[in-house]
């Protein structure tokens, strides 16, 4: 019989879901703490959460923001949460911003705070920092498990990978929607392309657009370059967006993009997603021992199955693993 | 018959000896009264010239009575609303011969309006006034922190003003390159030459680009662009330095903007010895280390400041009281009328020491200028952080080196038994507290200000001053008459603000890494590792510069030591109110909260912190570590408070402040050294 969700941690959910602040901080760490008893606690606020479907509907859409350092990330988040906040009155938003580690230290200097500037006391925003902790992907080891959290809790989650550069396919995995910010004429739409980070994003943004001129440049020479590379090829073309986080020039279009075009995750998304991050955590771990004995075990399994928890997915799948070792 | 090379002689061939440089005392404190009987006080002692430090909120564009103003108002400056202030400030001082240097950058022509609308209200005529208005952009940026607009808006403001001087207060420096602060944060005597040299030609570049000055005019610009240097106790390479700085000014002017007057290539400069390497230990020593900083400006004739101030031998306790203002300001006196300094030429000329020294920095100035050049400039190298890095990271190593003993400073890592010094006795123990009560009469100036003036012209002159923010047109003018219109400081500034917007420049904390690699490191990281194991996540150190104190190089500092040490640390920038802090250390769910407070408001913030915790449900959960300039008078206060340790500028061993935290958070003693990395 799986452990029933503890006193205080019940406690806990019920005053972040109300967005009090210090709660909700402390039940992101319980969700990102990692030690002995750590996950047992994690596996019981899921399946508390997923049992009480109706008090913490899983209505968040997950928003992945992806580019160049340097490229405007933070600031225009900034400017996309707050017009959010300013457009609906009712709607709530987090952003999750991630960091690297230093591979000599461990220690992570977390600075995306410095980019934005949010409302003092207003529940309905929220911003946390995380670094990767090592996790190659541009996102962390624990993004997924936070974000599977905040999309309870929140309308709206926007995820800031590190940068751009190393296998931004995580991010996609992680988000609805993403997108991939670029700076004006920055010279690197091409990289993008050799490196095949183009194939990543829903949309494109060329921020610090604060010259007229020089951002209308740079958005032809974005659309050439995308149809050289027959990007969207199967469809429409992708949208660019030009955006100011200086002026808040085009954030508007830009957030009314993002409410109209970000798709509720389906029941079968979350399970694909699950079955991602589930196979990426057992590789880290494991290498392609453990991913095989993974494949095996989810082949077996009965389709209604697909219903289990991630957490009950994730045990029987150590288990099997550690059965096979012995 | 040739002359004996030792004698100095005037333009007749008659033995003569130079005027000396202008003296000044870098003053301003609690208000507009108590700060014009300090300037009375100091020139009737000998003073020549003033040098106006004014408040926070002030340099910030904050009038008084602003929400961020509050623990700042009159703390490290004298704090200016309006032109009623400007009256009572220079009361009694005849503003017509006076020479007038205002540490004002990003409000500064604000305030040069203000002082141009007193004198055309007293009946002097513009053209009289004399004086400096530091204004430079580049150096808030990096090192000082007092900027509001972004770069672009903030140079045509600077243009601006040497436009409008130019002819209308012909005498005036519109603005001073500042390689001061950037000493002060950390760089090296060639960092120094070529920061300040790369910034003067950006700035130059502004000038001619703006495309309406003849070459004429456009000379004479060059010829009022003045210097504000440091000078360090390594005072022989300090007296090259400022050698290099003459020649490398001269090459460029001429070079590159085909300036043909000799006389508007000289480097004119103004110097305030360096403050940083003062120590709180043996406060007493800090007197010799002043003297001999000015004599690494003063000793070449060919390199001599144009005007000096001094700081006092108690800056790193706390701000200067008059009596130790004088103490410095007599130092000058004696260095310039009792010696024979100014008797004679030059003295180096034709040594081959000095002159392969001054060729040694040229050219390793040079070297880097053209990185910043190849950058695209200042600008481009301060907006991509690369300037900031390059502080932070010498900034590292100068403390690396003090930590290793490689770097010897006396009372401080060598020959640290010492007698209490006497200096320190008294009933004030040796320093200044400005009287907090004195808050309330420049309040009260500032209503009394908007219940006189007329709301119809100040809201008109505004207006103009939004719309040719807009226009583009000189800006100069339209400042004036808001002066005169009794619009305040925080008018003004909200009023560009609204064009202009507001800047967020890099930290110094992107990209940095400690090279230190020392057995200390490796206990403090085991120390960190067996907490991240017992708690399952790592110490997470929130570190928050709160109010208007700009200088963020000591908090950017303790945020890489931690990296360094294994801590996650989430960085907001400075200029935070205290409850922005609390909200960033909450929503992060902190293990330890570090402020930093170098204006003296620490008392004042520690309160609004703790309380504002409390208010969050998150006092008990969250500890906080304060650092700054604090008085050991102050600290049993702040631990009454709830401040649980409390780091002051002698702590200057990183990994000694980490080991401290790590108490505070309860990290065990003599951790293991962990096999493997947790998890």
């Amino acid at each position: 019989m799986p452990a029933a969700l503890d006193e205080p941690t019940r406690a806990l959910l019920a005053r972040a879901a109300a967005l009090e602040k210090h709660p909700l901080a402390r039940l992101i760490s319980v969700v990102e703490r990692d030690h002995p008893g750590a996950r047992v606690r994690r596996a019981a606020l899921f399946r508390h959460l997923a049992a009480h479907a109706e008090t913490y509907p899983r209505r968040g859409r997950v928003i992945g923001v992806t580019g160049t350092p340097g490229a405007g990330k933070s600031s225009l988040i900034g400017r996309v949460a707050l017009e959010v906040l300013a457009t609906d009155p009712t709607a709530s938003v987090a952003v999750l911003a991630i960091d690297p580690t230093s591979p000599t230290s461990g220690g992570a200097l977390l600075g995306d705070r410095v980019r934005t500037s949010f409302p003092v006391g207003e529940r309905r925003i929220y911003f946390r920092s995380q670094a990767t902790q090592g996790d190659l992907g541009g996102v962390g080891r624990r993004t997924f498990a936070v974000s599977r959290l905040l999309r309870h809790l929140f309308d709206f989650v926007f995820v800031e990978t590190v940068g751009i550069g190393q296998s931004e396919i995580e991010i996609s995995a992680l988000a609805d929607r993403t997108l991939l910010v670029l700076q004006p004429l920055g010279g690197d739409h091409v990289q993008f392309l050799k490196a095949g980070v183009m194939e990543v994003p829903d949309a494109f943004v060329i921020n610090k657009c604060d010259e007229a001129a020089l951002a209308r440049r740079s958005a032809h020479e974005l659309r050439t370059a995308l149809e050289c590379a027959r990007i969207g090829a199967d469809g429409a073309p992708l949208p660019v967006f030009l955006t100011s986080a200086v002026s808040g020039a085009g954030v508007p279009e830009l957030t009314d993009w993002l409410r109209r075009e970000t798709p509720h995750q389906t029941r079968d998304g979350q399970r694909r997603q699950e079955r991602h991050f589930l196979r990426r955590a057992i590789a880290e771990r494991y290498g392609a021992f453990g991913v095989a004995i993974l494949d095996e075990m989810t082949a077996a399994a009965s389709p209604d199955g697909a219903a289990a928890l991630y957490e009950d997915v994730e045990a029987a799948a150590l288990d099997a693993i550690a059965a096979r070792v012995r | 018959m040739t002359r004996p090379a030792h004698l100095l002689v005037d333009k007749d061939g008659r033995p003569t000896r130079d005027a000396p440089w202008i003296f000044r005392t870098y003053a301003g404190h609690t208000n507009v009264r108590a700060s014009n009987t300090l300037y009375r006080d100091n020139l009737s002692r000998g003073q020549t010239g003033l040098s106006i430090a004014f408040d926070l909120p002030t340099q910030c564009g904050y009038s008084s009575d602003h929400g961020l103003a509050g623990p700042e108002i009159g703390k490290v400056g004298v704090p200016v609303n309006s032109l009623d202030d400007f009256e009572l400030l220079f009361e009694g001082i005849p503003i017509e011969t006076i020479n007038t240097s205002m540490t004002i950058n990003a409000t500064a022509m604000w305030l040069l309006s203000l002082y141009v609308a007193l004198a055309e209200q007293r009946g002097v005529s513009p053209t009289a006034l004399q004086g400096t208005t530091q204004n430079d952009l580049v150096k808030e940026y990096l090192a000082r922190g007092t900027y509001i607009f972004p770069p672009k808006p903030s140079m045509r403001l600077i243009v601006d003003m040497y436009e409008y001087c130019l002819h209308a207060i012909p005498r005036w420096n519109a603005s001073n390159i500042c390689s001061y602060h950037l000493q002060e944060a950390g760089a090296t005597p060639t960092q120094e030459l070529a920061f300040a040299l790369a910034n003067a030609a950006s700035l130059l570049d502004a000038i001619e680009a703006r495309g309406t000055f003849s070459h004429d005019d456009f000379e004479r610009c060059v010829g009022r662009v003045s210097f504000f240097t440091n000078a360090g106790i390594r005072f022989v390479e300090e007296m090259c330095k400022m050698r290099a700085f003459a020649e490398l000014w001269d090459e460029i002017t001429r070079d590159r903007y085909r300036v043909q007057t000799a006389k508007y290539r000289l480097f004119r400069y103004g110097v305030q010895v360096n403050s940083l390497g003062l120590t709180e230990e043996q406060p007493e020593n800090n007197a010799w280390r002043i003297l001999i900083e000015a004599l690494g400006v003063t000793l070449s004739r060919k390199a001599r400041c144009r005007a000096l101030q001094l700081p006092t031998w108690n800056e790193a306790l706390s701000l200067p009281r008059p009596w130790d203002q004088q103490w410095s300001l007599r130092l000058q006196q004696i260095l310039a009328y009792e010696t024979d300094l100014l008797e004679y030429p030059d003295l180096f000329d034709g040594s081959p020491v000095v002159a392969a020294k001054v060729e040694a920095l040229k050219e390793a100035a040079r070297a880097e200028m053209k990185v910043i050049a190849e950058m695209g400039g200042v600008l481009e190298a301060v907006e991509s952080g690369y300037l900031k890095s390059a502080l932070v990271r010498s900034q590292a190593e100068r403390l690396a080196r003090i930590n290793a003993g490689d770097t010897l400073i006396v009372g401080r890592n060598r020959w640290t038994e010492a007698l209490p010094s006497p200096l320190l006795g008294g009933d004030d123990g040796g320093i200044f507290r400005v009287d907090a009560a004195s808050a309330a009469e420049t309040l009260e100036m500032l209503r009394a200000t908007r219940s006189r003036r007329s709301q119809g012209e100040v809201d008109a002159a505004l207006k103009a001053l939004v719309d040719g923010a807009r226009a583009g047109t000189n800006l100069m003018p339209l400042s004036i008459a808001c002066a005169k219109a009794r619009v305040t400081t925080g008018e003004w500034a909200a009023a560009l603000r609204s064009v202009f917007g507001e800047y967020r420049p890099a930290t110094g904390v992107d990209g940095q890494h400690l090279a230190l690699e020392t057995p200390r490191v490796a206990a403090v990281r085991a120390r960190v590792e067996a907490w991240a194991r017992a708690h399952g996540q790592r110490p997470r150190l929130v570190v928050g510069k709160p109010g208007l104190d700009g200088h963020s190089n000591g908090s950017e500092m303790i945020a890489v030591a931690a990296r360094h040490a294994g801590f996650d640390v989430v960085y907001g920038g400075i200029r935070m109110t205290p409850a922005e802090i609390v909200q960033s250390a909450v929503e992060e769910d902190a293990s330890v909260l570090g402020l930093s407070v170098l204006s003296g408001s620490h008392l004042e913030v520690a309160k609004l912190v703790l309380d504002e915790l409390a208010a969050q449900g998150a006092r008990d959960a969250i500890p906080v570590v304060l650092g700054g300039i604090v008085p050991e008078g102050d600290m049993p206060a702040l631990r009454e408070l709830g401040i649980r340790a409390i780091f002051t500028p002698r702590d200057f061993d990183l990994m000694d402040v980490m080991d401290r935290i790590l108490d505070v958070i309860g990290a065990p003693h003599d951790a293991p050294e962990p096999r493997v990395a947790s998890a």
